[in-house]
Parts: structure tokens; C-alpha cells; sequence
């Protein structure tokens, strides 16, 4: 035991190392992130892609007085943290964001510069880019964001060589659907891939039939707090298809422990086990990643099946009209700011997001489409894109924030049948639309 | 003293071998192999590729700093934890006075707050304190949150030492002081160890407060960097499996070195 | 860090020994460590979880989204959660989860422990290896179990006559047992780091002597190895409970709380209003409820236990 009495020394010296890296830590910490030290903050979501916001932020610092800071906040926790931070003096400047509902309540809170006058002094803060995809950034009539990253519609991707193998075309219709299923379940695959796991896949299915049955009208009236539109008889015609392909057994069985994140839904239709999968565009360079050979020979794609008798376009797209990035009013520096946002229809910009897979919503973006990755896929996208009579913001992404739990919950219920019909139309008509 | 082998326990130990060890077997594979080959062959498969890109690829993205960064944040923490907690504990098991029992109920409702809970508070707390996207801002909140189960398995460990010894310092006319440094921290040698491996590790993989109270790059922890490898509709699963390889292996040298130690410094007690 | 207090000092014999008092007085009263000593750690545990946690009280009568300042509402946010039946659902779900923590976790790490706690070298390299799910992050373990339980490419895909279709995340029962699992998985380390601790710390005098007696293993295992772990016991089993009570990354991750609201318990409730919904006064009301409960719990284990009474197992002993 008397040998041990050395033992606290140690300890103190430990503590006392401890203490003193402790504050040689703060002598070098920077600090960063406070909005007064004469450089404009910009607050990224932090994954792979960020290569390109710094590429495009050291452009701007070659030229700009003010110089502009890159942040990242990791992943699935950015909107939490982003909520934290900015109503507080820790707030950035620019902030990346999904458009629609995820800034809604800045907006009402006014916590964001309207862009409108960046726009009447340079026209083509607005008119470089696609007007549908603009849009989906505006609340009440007033500009605030700027396409910053990729659109991400959302597409019917197939495995060419298991729709061969079981006699199937790619479905133009609802009908073809229906029976494409049918065959390609009595061929031994699971008809369609979802990763239900994750609850968002799911949604994309209720996306599109309510877009292809009641076009776009019913959803933006419900979002604008006409409940009684998820009454209507379209909501429930569109309801009791999305029922009738489940039980037929589209999806298996197993779809709710199933998630498209970890890669366990693509590598369902790489590897010839199952026959489709609604995703958004990122979806090819997934695959691209996981399974290069499938990727280069078998995987097709098309848009979402048209449903006779519907009110919405064939031509109409949801998914996710592209990321934006939105300025705050408290900013200091709001000329930096518009002549940051400038880059973003720049020539370098649409080069090098095209270089990493994203397929910028510029005009000038058709003028590179050849130096895409894959030049063909890059071309359907734009057209369709550029042409759809409507871009539909996912709805978890058009409602504000706090309906997103709501939605996904109610998604993923209806399809294992906790919700019926009636139970589905109450949990819709129950989120908040503000 | 010799003993029988325990058979039953070593079937069972085994068993227990299979359940832990084949999901670090599917994560040590799955670190050697192309995203691609991952992809294809599932988890359990064995492996037909060998890459080292994962873990290249996870210095790349700046491991090498958000490395250094835990690491400070880590020897902070564990250094304020031994020099604040057992004193505390030495407190909470030797002195009757009602206040320190107070103090024990206060830190068994402190083990019952979920940092989550608090987050919001403790953002504006160290803001005002000027202390947002630095270290520690960092350090000083993952320590008070050690503190808790850190006093609980501390003062468990206090309470295991025998009265008559004790009595017997006190036959010296010890004073608290010198019981606590000769006796009281010699002897719970075990607790000191358990405290130190729960609050490292609470430091090493401490997530929320680093997400919430630090911004830049320059402060990033390991934890955070680890969503480099996810992006908003998927996850680089060799990737990120790679990194989190690499960022336990410190733990477990240090965990291994320690443990030798221990081990040796059981055996001295014994040989008395 | 660790090194340092574990390895054994350079240099015996420390020389302190000579400023000892004269000795007439031997009392039998032994000093004992003022209130002063527990000062500055609850000084400094005050000030980064009290405090917060006073403010996460104020919030709890407050609607705020994060966003502008707070608003008074009175008792809104707690009649709201009370009329809730996702809550109430959560309340039942996370006693369950808690519950089968307690039951499966506490065995399993006193067997290990107390194996562990033996000196072959086989077991320091056996114990090493079960030590490692603790170094993970609980991303990196769900990220794991959840490709390792995938119904087409994971283990169910493999053994289908166990796991049918292996829809183990999309129906209620086994969403439950995956999370039991998962969470046995990641923390009985940690449990079994305590008991092995102090399963060595047992003197083996004591064993030497029920040898002589003639117990048998099963016989010191009831009746020493048992008793003597009983402050174990009880410091672990808070802590499963708390613990119970409080994680809710394996759900986020794992289950996001479904299918539906399946294995939404209520911390993980308490994050879907606060970090999801930016509801942050119903989220403080969860967590004050939370915090409440774990804390009632506890006193009530340390209560029963007597564990707040400075005794010790030794005193009956030697």
C-alpha cells in the first residue's frame, strides 16, 4: 500500500498537463464563427461534396475584399443545429437549405434578406436559373435562395436484364405497372426495391400517384391549410392504388427492415433481386459507386408511369428541386454576399459540380452537359427538368419542419397497414402547416 | 491457489466471443474491401478485394486534425474528472455531514440528465462564456457530464475499503487529508481506472455538445468528422467503418497498456 | 492518462511518513472529510448541468420553437404531453426497454466480470475483445447491427428457418428485441468493466476459507462472490436504469422510433419534439419528466438497497 503514495502526484501532474494542453488549446482556437470579424460566414451540410463549395469559395476570396469562411455542420443533425445557432450572434451569413418549408419559419421569424435586391441589380441572380426550380426558394411572393448544389428529380430506375428475363417493358402506364409486378413476381424477384427503413422512400410513391391523379393543385392546397383537400376523392383514389400495389406485393415483405442509406435497396436491384426502385437522381451515381458494371450495362431508367384519367401532367416531376443558399438579413456584409451568390451560375461552378455528379439548374448548364459523367443520363435529367410543367418539392420538405416526424410516421403506417385510409387522411390533415 | 476450470463459463464466454466478435469481424472486413465489393457480397460475405483506400481516404478528410482535436478534448476531460471526482467521492462515502448527502441525491439526478435535454441552455451558457467553437467549450460541459457516473462507480469502489483501516490511520492520528492520499486513492485503484475508461471514452466519442457548440473546421472532433462519409441520401459504409477503425485504436491501445498495469498491480497487492 | 494511475511507481518508499503526530492521543474517532472536499466538483457540475436543467424547467411552462423569444404558456406544454398518446405509449415502451436491460445485462456481465477477473492470460486478450463495443460510437454500432440484421444480406438472409422473412424492423416485437439486443450488445462491457473491478478487489482469503470449508464453485459463487458484489450490483443497475431511461441514439438510428410509433420511447420522443419539430417546450417538459423519473427510481434503489449508509460489505467479513 506505501508504495502506492505516489500515485495523486502522478494524478496532479496528469491534471496539470491536462489544464495546461487545455489552454494551449484555446490559444489557437480561432474563435471562428462569430459575425463581426470582417468575413462573411458560410454554413454548408457537411459530406463528400463540400470539394466544390471550397473550390468556389477560394475563387471568391482571390477577388473579394471580404474574405468568406467555409463551415460544415455534419450530416442528418444540420437542420437541428442550424435552429440553435441562428437567432444567435454565432450565426453565419449564408446558409445552405432545401428551400420550401425548411425556411419558412425564418422567413416568419424574419431572420432572412429578401434577394429581391440583389436581383434588380443583377437580373441574373433570377434568370440564369430554372424558373421551376427558382421558385421552390420563394415564400410569400419574395426571393430567398439561390440554387446552389444539384436538382434531384425523382426517377423510375429498372434493372434492364431482370425486366428481359421476366418479359417486361418498362411501364409507360399505371396499368403496365400493375402488371409488370405481376410478372416479375412470378419470376422469383421482389417486384419493386423500397427502402422503407427509411420512411422517406416510401414517401415518393404518394409524391408522384396524388401528382399523376390530382396534379399539383391538391398537395399546394393542403399545404396552403386546406385540410378538407386530403378528403377529396383524388386523395382517395390515389390512396386506394397506393393500397392495391402493396397488396399485390410490389414491395415483399420485408421492405420496412430494408433502408436505401446503408445500400441495401440498391444492391437489391444490382444484383438482380428485385426489379425497380423510386429514387431520386442521385441514384445513378450510387450505383455508379457500389456496382460500376451494372451501372455502365443494365440500369435504366424513365419517369414515373402516367395514370389514365389523371389530372396531373405526364411531364410533371417531384423530388427535390435542388439545395439553395439563403442569406441572413443581419449580415454586414450583404454586397459580398450577392457577389458571392454570383458564382453560383458561374461556368466554374456548373463545371465542377458536373464533375462531381450534380446537375446544376442554370441555362448555361446545357452547354456542358457533354462533359458530364454520363453525358446521355445528364441530357434526360436537364430536358426533363427544364420542361416539366412542375417540379413538386418533396413534401417533407415543403412542409415546415416540424411536420416532417408527422409525414414519415404516417407513410410508413399506411403501407404496413397500421393506417387505413381514413387514419392516413386524419394524421395529414393534423400537421401544421406553419 | 489452484482451481478447477470453469467449463461452463468458458462455453459461455465463447458464445459471448461469437455475438461480439462477428460484427467487428464484418467491420474490419468491410474497412479492407472496395465500397463496390462491400456492396456486392453483403456483410457477411468474405471479402474478394483488399484496399487500403478506406483508411486513406479518411485521412483525407481531415482526420489527421479532427484526431488531435479529440485528443485534447480527451486528456482534458479524463485530467478534470481525476482531479475533481475523487475528492468528491472520498466526500460522499467518508463525511456525515447532511450536506454531503445532499450532494449525493444531486448527482444521482445529475446521472438522470440526458445531455440532449439540456443542449439548448448549455449552447447560450457557453456562448455568453465566449467559449462557442472553441475546445473548451467543449471540455468543460463533457466533463461536468462524467461527473455523475464517474462519483457513482467511484464511491462504489470507496465503499469496499474496510472501516479498520481506517480506524488504524486514524490510530496515527491521520487527518482526512492523508487518509484520502495514502489510503482512499491506493485503494480504489480500480474505481480511478473504471472512471478514467468511462470518461475517455465519453470524451472520444462524445457527439452532441462538439455538433452543437463548435462550427469550424479547425475545432472538429473525430465523432463529427465521421458524417463525412454519409451524405444526405446514403453512407460510404467501408468508408465510415474505416474511420471509426481508426479512431478506436488509440482507445484500445491505451485500454490494453492499462490493463497490463492493472494486472500487475493486482498481483503486487496480492503478494502482500 | 490511464498509465499513470495504474502503473506501479518508479520508486517505492515515499518519505512522508515523518511528519507523523505525536502519537498519545489514539481516539476512536476518526476524522472524516469535511463538506469541503465535494465544493469544487459541485460547484463546477452545478454550473454546466444544474443550471441548464433549471432553464430546461423554465422552458417546460414556455413555447419557443428556437426561433424569436419564448412565450409564457403556463401548464399548455405539460397538459398536452399528458393528453398525448404517442407519450403515453413511450412511457410504457421505455419502462419495457429499461426492464429487459436490467434483466438481460446484469447477469450477463456478473458472469463475465467475474470470469474476467481471473488472471490467464487468455482472458486479458478474451477480456480485451469484449471491451470493444464500447469504443464505438452508437453510430457506428447501428450502422453495423443494422447491415448485419438486413433481411436479404445479413445474418436472417443466412438462417432464414430463425428469422422467416426477416422483417425484424418492420413489426413491433422484434423491432423491441433488436433494440434490447443491440443495447446489451454495446453496454454490457461497460458493466462488466465494474464487476470485474471488484470482483477482484474480493479478498481471497475468503475464498481460501470456503475452500477449506469444502463449497463448491456454484456455493462461493452464491455465497461469496455474490454478497460481495453487492454494491456493484446496485451502482450498475442505476446506471442500466438511467441509462434505460435516457438513450435514445440506438432508436434514432436503428428504428427512428417505428415501425410507425412502434419504439418511439420517450427520450427519443423527447428529441422528434425539440430537434424534429422545434417544439422546445413540450421537448422540456419530456425531459424534465425524464429526469424526474430516473432520479425517483434511483433514490428508490439506493433506499431499498441502504446504499446511502456509510456501510460496507467488509464489516461483516473480517
Amino acid at each position: 500500500m506505501k508504495t502506492r503514495a505516489r500515485l495523486p502526484r502522478l494524478v496532479a501532474c496528469g491534471a496539470t498537463l491536462a489544464l495546461a494542453l487545455t489552454l494551449s488549446a484555446c490559444g489557437d482556437g480561432n474563435g471562428g464563427g462569430s459575425s463581426d470579424d470582417g468575413k462573411i460566414h458560410v454554413l454548408v451540410y457537411g459530406d463528400a461534396g463540400n470539394k466544390v463549395e471550397k473550390q468556389i469559395v477560394d475563387t471568391f476570396n482571390k477577388t473579394s475584399k471580404v474574405k468568406a469562411v467555409l463551415d460544415t455542420i455534419p450530416g442528418a443533425d444540420y437542420q437541428q443545429k442550424l435552429q440553435t445557432i441562428i437567432s444567435t450572434p454565432n450565426a453565419p451569413d449564408i446558409f445552405y437549405n432545401w428551400g420550401g418549408g425548411s425556411i419558412q419559419p425564418f422567413v416568419k421569424a424574419d431572420l432572412l434578406l429578401p434577394l429581391d435586391d440583389f436581383i434588380r441589380k443583377d437580373p441574373h441572380l433570377k434568370d440564369q436559373f430554372l424558373p421551376s426550380v427558382f421558385n421552390s426558394a420563394v415564400v410569400d411572393g419574395k426571393a430567398y435562395g439561390i440554387p446552389m448544389r444539384g436538382t434531384q428529380p425523382v426517377l423510375l430506375f429498372n434493372n434492364k436484364k431482370v425486366l428481359k428475363d421476366a418479359g417486361v417493358e418498362p411501364p409507360k402506364t399505371w396499368d403496365e405497372l400493375l402488371d409488370a409486378v405481376k410478372k416479375l413476381k412470378a419470376s422469383g424477384v421482389t417486384p419493386i426495391a423500397l427502402g422503407g427503413g427509411d420512411q422517406w422512400p416510401t414517401l415518393m410513391w404518394f409524391e408522384y400517384l396524388y401528382d399523376r391523379i390530382a396534379g399539383p393543385g391538391l398537395f399546394e392546397k393542403a399545404l396552403g391549410g386546406d385540410k378538407e383537400a386530403w378528403n377529396s376523392a383524388d386523395s382517395k383514389k390515389a390512396l386506394s392504388m397506393l393500397r392495391e400495389l402493396v397488396d399485390a406485393g410490389a414491395f415483399g415483405k420485408n421492405y420496412d427492415s430494408v433502408k436505401y442509406t446503408n445500400g441495401a435497396s440498391p444492391a437489391l436491384v444490382a444484383q438482380g433481386k428485385a426489379g425497380f426502385e423510386l429514387m431520386g437522381s442521385w441514384y445513378y451515381s450510387q450505383q455508379l459507386e457500389d456496382a460500376k458494371e451494372f451501372a455502365g450495362k443494365d440500369l435504366g431508367y424513365t419517369t414515373f408511369p402516367t395514370v389514365p384519367g389523371g389530372k396531373g401532367e405526364p411531364g410533371n416531376v417531384v423530388g427535390n428541386t435542388n439545395n439553395f443558399y439563403s442569406v441572413l438579413k443581419k449580415t454586414k456584409h450583404p454586397e459580398a454576399a450577392a457577389e458571392f451568390l454570383k458564382l453560383m451560375y458561374s461556368d466554374e461552378f456548373v463545371k465542377a459540380q458536373m464533375a462531381i455528379g450534380n446537375l446544376p439548374t442554370t441555362t448555361n448548364t446545357e452547354k456542358f452537359l457533354d462533359t458530364a459523367a454520363s453525358p446521355d443520363y445528364a441530357r434526360f435529367q436537364y430536358d426533363l427538368v427544364a420542361k416539366a410543367p412542375s417540379f413538386q418539392l418533396s413534401w417533407d420538405q415543403a412542409y415546415p419542419p416540424s411536420a416532417i416526424t408527422p409525414i414519415h410516421q404516417a407513410v410508413q403506417q399506411f403501407f404496413n397497414g397500421q393506417l387505413d385510409e381514413d387514419g392516413f387522411i386524419k394524421a395529414m390533415q393534423a400537421l401544421p402547416t406553419e | 491457489m489452484r482451481r478447477r476450470p470453469n467449463y461452463l463459463a468458458g462455453a459461455g464466454s465463447l458464445l459471448w466471443l461469437f455475438l461480439v466478435g462477428l460484427p467487428l469481424y464484418v467491420m474490419l472486413a468491410a474497412t479492407l474491401r472496395s465500397r463496390g465489393d462491400y456492396a456486392e457480397g453483403g456483410p457477411v460475405s468474405i471479402p474478394d478485394s483488399f484496399t487500403l483506400d478506406n483508411y486513406t481516404g479518411a485521412f483525407d478528410s481531415g482526420f489527421g486534425r479532427y484526431f488531435l482535436n479529440t485528443l485534447v478534448v480527451t486528456v482534458c476531460v479524463v485530467g478534470l474528472v481525476l482531479l475533481l471526482v475523487p475528492p468528491l467521492a472520498y466526500a460522499i462515502v467518508r463525511s456525515r455531514s447532511r450536506a454531503t448527502s445532499l450532494i449525493f441525491r444531486l448527482f444521482l439526478l445529475g446521472l438522470a440528465i440526458p445531455a440532449q435535454a439540456v443542449i439548448v441552455p448549455m449552447f447560450y451558457l457557453i456562448s455568453e462564456a465566449g467559449l462557442y467553437d472553441n475546445l473548451l467549450g467543449v471540455i468543460l460541459p463533457t466533463a461536468a457530464f462524467c461527473f455523475p457516473m464517474s462519483a457513482l462507480i467511484l464511491s462504489g469502489a470507496m465503499r469496499d475499503i474496510s472501516p479498520e483501516l481506517f480506524e488504524a490511520m486514524a490510530m496515527d492520528g491521520a487527518t482526512p487529508r492523508r487518509m484520502f492520499f495514502q489510503l482512499v486513492v491506493p485503494l480504489s485503484r480500480g474505481g480511478l481506472s473504471t472512471i478514467v475508461v468511462f470518461s475517455a471514452l465519453q470524451a472520444w466519442n462524445g457527439f452532441l455538445f462538439p455538433l452543437v457548440l463548435t462550427q469550424s473546421d479547425s475545432t472538429k472532433v473525430i465523432t463529427l468528422g465521421l458524417y463525412n462519409f454519409q451524405t444526405e441520401h446514403g453512407i460510404d459504409i467501408p468508408g465510415l467503418l474505416g474511420a471509426v477503425v481508426l479512431s478506436m485504436v488509440p482507445v484500445l491501445l491505451v485500454y490494453l497498456f492499462a490493463r497490463r498495469a492493472l494486472v500487475q498491480g493486482l498481483m503486487g497487492v496480492g503478494g502482500k | 492518462m490511464t498509465t499513470q494511475i495504474t502503473s506501479p511507481p518508479p520508486t517505492a518508499e515515499p518519505r512522508k511518513r515523518a511528519r507523523r503526530r505525536p502519537d498519545g492521543s489514539y481516539t476512536a474517532k476518526v476524522a472524516r472529510p469535511g463538506f469541503g472536499w465535494a465544493v469544487p466538483a459541485t460547484v463546477f457540475f452545478a454550473l454546466f448541468a444544474i443550471v441548464p436543467l433549471i432553464a430546461v424547467a423554465v422552458l417546460s411552462f414556455m413555447s419557443w420553437n428556437g426561433l424569436g423569444s419564448p412565450e409564457f404558456v403556463g401548464m399548455d406544454n405539460w397538459t398536452r404531453i399528458a393528453d398525448d398518446p404517442v407519450m403515453i405509449n413511450s412511457i410504457w415502451l421505455t419502462l419495457l426497454l429499461t426492464a429487459l436491460g436490467v434483466i438481460i445485462q446484469t447477469p450477463l456481465s456478473i458472469l463475465l466480470g467475474v470470469w474476467a477477473a481471473g488472471n490467464q492470460r487468455n482472458r486479458a486478450v478474451l477480456s480485451a475483445i469484449y471491451f470493444i463495443p464500447l469504443l464505438l460510437s452508437s453510430t457506428a454500432v447501428s450502422v453495423l447491427w443494422r447491415a448485419l440484421l438486413d433481411p436479404n444480406f445479413g445474418i436472417p438472409a443466412r438462417a432464414t428457418w430463425l428469422f422467416g422473412d426477416g422483417n425484424l424492423f418492420g413489426k413491433q416485437a422484434t423491432a423491441i428485441g433488436v433494440l434490447a439486443f443491440v443495447s446489451a450488445w454495446q453496454f454490457t462491457p461497460l458493466h462488466t468493466l465494474i464487476y470485474q473491478g471488484a470482483a477482484r478487489a474480493i479478498p481471497q482469503v475468503l475464498y481460501q476459507a470456503a475452500e477449506i470449508d469444502g463449497a463448491g464453485r456454484y456455493r462461493q459463487f452464491f455465497h461469496i462472490t455474490l454478497p460481495q458484489l453487492r454494491n456493484s450490483i446496485i451502482t450498475s443497475m442505476i446506471l442500466m436504469i438511467v441509462g434505460g431511461l435516457t438513450t435514445f441514439e440506438t432508436v434514432l438510428i436503428l428504428t427512428q422510433g417505428g415501425p410507425g410509433t412502434d419504439t418511439t420511447i420517450s427520450a427519443y420522443y423527447m428529441y422528434q419534439k425539440a430537434f424534429k419539430g422545434f417544439d422546445f417546450g413540450a421537448g422540456a417538459a419530456i425531459a424534465l419528466a425524464l429526469v424526474v423519473a430516473a432520479t425517483i427510481i434511483s433514490l428508490i434503489v439506493v433506499k431499498v438497497s441502504g446504499y446511502d449508509k456509510m456501510r460496507s460489505d467488509m464489516e461483516g467479513v473480517s
